[in-house]
């Protein structure tokens, strides 16, 4: 129920870490508190019951989950809600015909199977039989193609329509079948089905997607059913008992809605939530300096799939030259961003790629931390420090430039501020500028008119990294906004979207990630992890904590009768 | 007294005019919109997509003909449907050709937040007047100055940090009262008494505590009103008549002490539907400050432009109710604002 939440988060991560700051300032001083004084407090004590939590119980259904997600989805249609709170809830009430597996490969969801045409422009999904939605009615290839139809929509209001306008037909020949066409072969279309959240005809035809009561009311046809939602204040999701993948252990799932990370944390210890997302403080230090916390939480870390960078203007001097770009790149340390800043949490990455999976390619090393050679770099391309002033300089002119980052994202402030240590220390000069979001990409990112920013990319699961990389996608408000052009670069990409076997893509994207690797467009900085703390009273959490995160198949979870809560059971 | 009603009333709607076209143009100088927000990093997302979301929200067109549009629906007072949360109507519910409500935002954020600033100042006043007469009352000694050191330590505490500390010694470690929401889990479940009972304890923090923060600037606005008419001549007349002390603070000096207050309230009203963004975010309550401030952060137009119209009708009506009130309670300004009489 929660396996799609991780690639979810990336659809609308980078927009999301910059609206939702303004709780940092109580998250810090909720630290200070916690590690303060107050450390000493009687809250303390080990419960009686930590002996109990550590005692496996046999798989058993029933129960409530408590959850805590910052802000409140605004609808149920994530195709034209386009932000991550409805695309998770919606990920516990609707399926797609494809999902991932726990080790990220493409599987069947509604699809028993899909068939790829020989000439690559045509797939065909046989959905499984017997599927229906929560209240009786079969689901068909034509739920699938009325959901199809309506992200097309020339009215429809939705971001993500791009990857679907590219079919140029489809159809639903019968029940089972639902075929796509498409004017040339398109392998990112895999991915792009199983994101797409199959909604019913039955109850959508004829309505306005906008303002549809659906989207207050929703029915699907996944573990959960939406019970009662109070706006702004919490979901409740109860078990649908005809889920199409067999129901699930926990009867009940609460999703409360709680902006301020602080205020989760008291929530979590308090023991009103069972789960939430750490920052790093919270699980590196506070957690484990308590040892009443650590008896009843288990802490859970999983790879992102998302980076954060150092990106250079390259259609601005110096950053045209590799050998700048290269002397940046071995200045900087990423292993002190990474215990500085993530305390530890990350690791350093050497392509756009999660590293474990398949498209990382495994050949390449981190740009290691080596000053000496960043200088004799420098020196290379005619910069040295003539007058003595600790500022490389060429012709006179200073190697000196602006780095913006965005606003309130603390963690990339305190990056930005490590790599301007780091750089004046080969003799480069920068200067830091915090921006607004809207502002950084209004006026800076869209128009073109930045040096070097410190930002992020969310990325999907699938290989494909056109709109980020191909020279063809660099104008206003399109994502290759560094400029980055490269002709074996666009070739390389260009075969990868075209090819469907997993093999001849994996070494495909291998060999992209190797040109960009030397070409150094950008640097990359950190893959930082994401953390979970859950309640020990849940129980059958796979562990070690599979590619897909830990939330892939917390269907299996379950709450052994003792352990559940008694205030809610009395409900 | 109707003429002058009717005057000032019609006055108000050129005002509001002025005051949504400066909102809407100080509103669009800053920069980027709903495309730049929502989505806008995701790589699945296209630069025609978005252009296609600007051209159906006229965001393509000029501010002018934007704020044209915008003027037109609220003429028919249609606030218009949000940009960015899934097309929710800004403020009015609406209802579907099946039957199924959808209820505005604003409409939802509106009575909580209505009802914590209510039951806040009703709880400001009734400890800032007795407060402010009793510091007034014995000025310069102990009970004075403790109530000053009250006041200032209140003032001087931030809000939040206040709010964190007593969350985690109320909630956490003495479970006395709901860290965070507005309702329990199963409020719907409860009756009618339990029900009160719940949304009490649970606005308890969030209404107490901003309560002691603002209790100091009324506490001294009374004090020193106290303290000026303690001073005047009729106070010491009514002494010399040997009326009571009790009867000379509380009917003679207190009622002409508390004129100024009716403007401090007055004032206050359109403060009443502005939530705190901080409080509302640190004690997860879906309330007027954080729409407002989700909607300026999402360039959600639709929404902003609401709140700030009904803010600002507020305003307007707060300052005639707070002149209305001074005129009844003052006969002086009686005379003076209806000569007529």
């Amino acid at each position: 129920m929660m396996k799609r939440r991780m690639t979810n988060r990336r659809l609308t991560g980078m927009h999301h870490t910059c609206t939702k700051q303004y709780a940092s300032i109580g998250q810090q001083l909720v630290i200070g508190m916690l590690c303060s004084t107050l450390l000493a407090c009687s809250a303390d004590s080990p419960d009686q019951n930590t002996a109990a939590l550590n005692q496996p119980y046999p798989a058993q259904t029933g129960g409530t989950l408590i959850s805590a997600m910052p802000s409140d989805p605004s609808g149920m249609i994530g195709m034209v809600a386009g932000e991550s709170a409805s695309l998770a809830i919606g990920a516990y009430l609707f399926n797609s015909l494809l999902t991932f597996n726990q080790d990220l490969d493409l599987a069947g969801e509604l699809a028993e199977s899909w068939q790829v045409a020989d000439d690559k422009k045509t797939i065909t999904f046989k959905l499984k039989p017997g599927l229906q939605w929560a209240d009786g009615k079969p689901l068909t290839s034509a739920d699938v193609l009325f959901t199809w139809q309506l992200i097309i929509d020339e009215k429809t209001h939705s971001p993500y329509a791009s990857d679907y306008q590219l079919v140029t037909k489809a159809e639903a020949p019968d029940a089972q079948t639902f075929i796509v066409h498409y004017a040339q072969p398109f392998a990112p279309a895999l991915e792009s089905w199983a994101h797409l959240q199959v909604l019913p005809k039955h109850k959508l035809a004829g309505q306005d997607i906008h303002t549809t009561s659906f989207a207050q009311k929703p029915l699907g046809s996944h573990y959960y059913q939406l019970k009662e939602w109070r706006h702004g204040e919490y979901l409740k999701l109860e078990r649908n008992p005809k889920s199409v993948l067999g129901p699930a252990n926990i009867d009940n799932v609460v999703e409360r809605i709680i902006p301020d990370p602080a205020a989760q944390f008291l929530e979590l210890m308090a023991d009103n939530i069972d789960s939430m997302t750490l920052d790093p403080i919270t699980y590196a230090r506070i957690i484990p300096s308590r040892p009443a916390l650590q008896a009843k939480l288990n802490q859970y870390k999983e790879l992102g799939n998302s980076y954060t960078y150092l990106g250079f203007n390259l259609k601005r001097k110096p950053f045209d030259d590799v050998r700048v770009r290269k002397a940046i790149n071995y200045a900087i340390d990423k292993q002190e961003i990474i215990d500085g800043v993530y305390l530890g949490l990350g690791i350093a990455i050497a392509s756009p790629y999660k590293p474990g999976t398949r498209w990382s390619n495994p050949n390449l090393t981190p740009y290691p931390f080596d000053p000496t050679k960043a200088k004799q770099l420098l020196a290379e391309a005619g910069y040295v420090d003539s007058n003595g002033d600790g500022i490389v300089e060429r012709d006179g002119k200073k190697l000196s430039f602006e780095v913006l980052t965005n606003l309130g994202n603390k963690q990339r402030e305190k990056t930005t501020v490590i790599i301007q240590r780091r750089l004046k220390e080969v003799g480069i000069e920068t200067r830091i500028r915090t921006l607004e979001w809207a502002s950084l990409l209004t006026n800076f990112i869209k128009p073109g008119d930045f040096d070097a920013v410190v930002m992020g990319w969310g990325l999907s699961l699938d290989p494909d990294q056109y709109s980020i990389w191909h020279s063809s996608q660099q104008g206003p408000g399109q994502f290759n906004f560094i400029g980055y052009n490269n002709p074996a670069v666009d070739k390389l990409l260009e075969q990868g979207r075209m090819e469907f076997d997993p093999e001849t893509r994996m070494q495909i994207y291998h060999d992209f990630a190797k040109v960009l690797y030397e070409d150094s467009p950008l640097v990359y900085l950190s893959a930082g992890y994401g953390l979970t703390a859950i309640h020990k009273r849940v129980q059958g959490i796979m562990n070690p904590v599979p590619p897909a995160g830990v939330g892939y198949d917390s269907h299996k979870w379950y709450l052994p009768e003792p352990l559940r809560r008694t205030q809610i059971q009395a409900e | 007294m109707l003429n002058y009603l009717i005057r000032r009333i019609v006055w108000m709607i050129p005002m509001l005019i002025g005051i949504s076209l400066i909102s809407f143009f100080i509103m669009h100088l800053a920069p980027g919109d709903i495309t730049s927000t929502e989505a806008a990093f995701d790589p699945k997302s296209s630069e025609e997509s978005r252009q296609k979301l600007r051209e159906l929200y006229h965001l393509d067109k000029p501010v002018i003909v934007q704020y044209g549009l915008w003027l037109e629906r609220m003429v028919h007072l249609d606030f218009g449907h949000s940009f960015a949360s899934h097309q929710k109507p800004v403020f009015w519910a609406e209802t579907d050709k099946d039957g199924n409500t959808t209820p505005g935002m604003i409409q939802e954020a509106l009575p909580i937040t209505l009802l914590m600033n209510v039951v806040g100042l009703f709880l400001t006043l009734t400890l800032a007047v007795p407060l402010g007469v009793i510091a007034a009352k014995k000025y310069g000694r102990w009970p004075d100055r403790s109530i000053t050191l009250f006041n200032f330590i209140g003032f001087s505490i931030p809000g939040f940090w206040l709010s964190l500390l007593l969350m985690y010694w109320l909630g956490v470690i003495h479970p006395w009262f709901p860290i965070s929401g507005l309702h329990s889990l199963n409020y719907a479940q409860l009756d009618t008494w339990q029900k009160c009972q719940d949304l009490l304890m649970h606005l308890f923090l969030p209404v107490v505590i901003p309560a002691i923060t603002g209790l100091a600037g009324i506490t001294m606005f009374v004090k020193n009103g106290m303290l000026d008419v303690l001073s005047q001549d009729f106070v010491t007349t009514a002494r010399a008549k040997g009326l009571s002390d009790c009867t000379v603070t509380y009917r003679h000096a207190l009622r002409n002490a508390l004129l100024p207050l009716i403007t401090l309230v007055g004032l206050s009203l359109p403060g009443l539907i502005g939530g705190s963004v901080i409080a509302e975010t640190i004690f997860a309550i879906p309330g007027m400050g954080k729409l407002f401030y989700d909607a300026v952060m999402m360039r959600d137009f639709p929404v902003i432009m609401g709140i700030l119209t009904i803010g600002s009708a507020l305003t307007l009506m707060g300052n005639l109710l707070a002149d209305l009130a001074y005129a009844w309670a003052d006969p002086r300004l009686r005379r003076g604002v209806m000569p007529q009489r």
